[in-house]
């Protein structure tokens, strides 16, 4: 008994370092499959203050670039502006109901700026994480868009602050199409650069030429439909074969992310109810 | 042992800010950032006890975790190196040190210091990226990403050193 004891006193520093490498193991593939570890994690509070006060820093400093940058969107979007207004007016001595078409389609969704308070691309499940939280009308699955293009979607949120699954995750996957066709499949990312991304799932028989527009597919409810993606770079054959595999440079680069918009569709809920009821009805 | 543990907390709060708030931002190339919260290893002398040890690096390693929002990788990634320390330390120590000697370079040689240093990040960052890449298939990123983060925590822990002890 004696000897066992002073075997286990010099052992000690074994059963705490499995103890401890096992706490850090849970947390390392809990955090992966289940989405509940706030107090772990950026959404944590006092975490959440320090990494604010240092964007805030940041953001001071970068200032003057960012001036230059909305100049430059400014004058980009008061041409598109103009043109889209012309073409506006030749369609309008047909029917106003253009108009009040389009009116009603942009009234459907609501928009939450928000700020990125702290932001990852070097791993291969990189996270963002935003300033604004369920008090502010955040809530998770919503996606998440900056002035270029979409950035992900929420799947965390704690009062004050959410976390987001950009596209730069081995998680995220969103449904795009090729704008001007209805040929739709998933967006993911496989790691490497942070501007490109692949699109999965296009039939062989679409045709379509590198350049063209990848954009939200509006079958996921998250995205309306029409958001700007990115561009087709190149044109791969899937690993099977059967379809295509369109490496996709995306618009927006997540790397230096500053201010995005939360999309708020009021359509989800309802869309989500009637999936649900389909899939009641064939368990049935 | 107060005080012992007093520097501890110091120098665990000063590295938690480097690596938050400086090396963090450091993307080379999109890969790579230095990892210099390992650098906490090198401060334990000769003959401490394990545990507190143990339990400093996890503490560390989950304080970093914190502001990543990578639970659980750099704190698996710094006990694992923890529990190893000790025994690269013996056998680098020279023989007609003092019991408690605390490793730089002045006291166990340039040479031993640098071998000393040098195995306690490769490892750690070995860890690190198995870990952090569990289900990653694409290797030449992995060894890049890797390769990349080692060789700029090598050079920081080294400058740190330097800071830490005078030419």
């Amino acid at each position: 008994m004696k000897g066992w004891l002073e075997w286990f006193k010099t052992h000690l520093h074994w059963f705490v370092f499995l103890a401890l490498e096992a706490t850090s193991l849970v947390m390392l593939f809990r955090f992966n499959i289940f989405h509940h570890s706030v107090w772990a994690t950026q959404t944590n509070a006092v975490v959440a203050k320090v990494l604010e006060w240092e964007s805030d820093m940041h953001s001071y400093l970068q200032l003057k670039e960012a001036n230059e940058q909305l100049v430059d969107e400014n004058l980009v979007l008061m041409h598109n502006n103009q043109i889209l207004r012309d073409e506006l007016a030749a369609l309008k001595h047909d029917t106003s109901y253009v108009e009040t078409l389009m009116l009603e389609h942009l009234a459907d969704v609501k928009m939450i700026p928000a700020r990125v308070i702290s932001n990852s691309v070097r791993m291969k499940d990189n996270i963002i994480t935003l300033d604004k939280g369920t008090l502010d009308g955040v809530r998770e699955e919503m996606g998440v868009v900056s002035g270029t293009g979409v950035v992900g979607i929420v799947y965390q949120c704690s009062p004050h602050y959410s976390l987001v699954l950009p596209i730069l995750n081995s998680h995220s996957s969103i449904s795009c199409r090729l704008r001007g066709t209805d040929f739709f499949g998933s967006l993911t990312w496989k790691g490497g650069s942070t501007l490109d991304a692949y699109l999965n799932g296009i039939p062989l028989h679409a045709r379509f030429r590198v350049g063209d527009v990848v954009e939200t597919s509006g079958h996921s409810s998250v995205f309306p439909e029409g958001i700007f993606v990115g561009k087709v770079s190149e044109v791969l054959s899937s690993a099977d074969g059967t379809s295509y595999e369109l490496k996709v440079r995306l618009s927006v680069d997540i790397a230096t992310l500053r201010n995005v918009n939360v999309i708020e569709n009021p359509e989800k809920a309802e869309l989500d109810t009637l999936r649900a009821n389909i899939v009641r009805t064939e368990a049935l | 042992m107060i005080i012992e543990n007093i520097k501890r907390l110091w120098q665990l709060i000063l590295l938690l800010a480097l690596q938050v708030l400086l090396m963090n931002h450091i993307h080379i190339m999109g890969y790579g950032s230095p990892l210099v919260y390992v650098a906490l290893l090198l401060y334990f002398p000769v003959n401490s006890n394990r545990i507190v040890t143990l339990l400093w690096s996890f503490a560390l390693g989950a304080l970093v975790d914190m502001f990543s929002n990578t639970p659980g990788l750099s704190a698996a990634a710094m006990t694992f190196v923890a529990f190893l320390q000790p025994n690269w330390l013996k056998m680098w120590t020279p023989k007609d040190s003092l019991e408690d000697m605390t490793p730089n370079y002045r006291t166990m040689g340039v040479w031993n210091h640098l071998r000393y240093l040098t195995v306690i990040l490769l490892f750690h960052h070995v860890a690190y990226f198995l870990l952090e890449s569990f289900s990653f298939y694409n290797l030449p990123d992995l060894g890049m990403a890797a390769g990349i983060s080692f060789g700029l925590s090598w050079a920081s822990v080294v400058v740190l050193e330097i800071l830490r002890y005078g030419r």
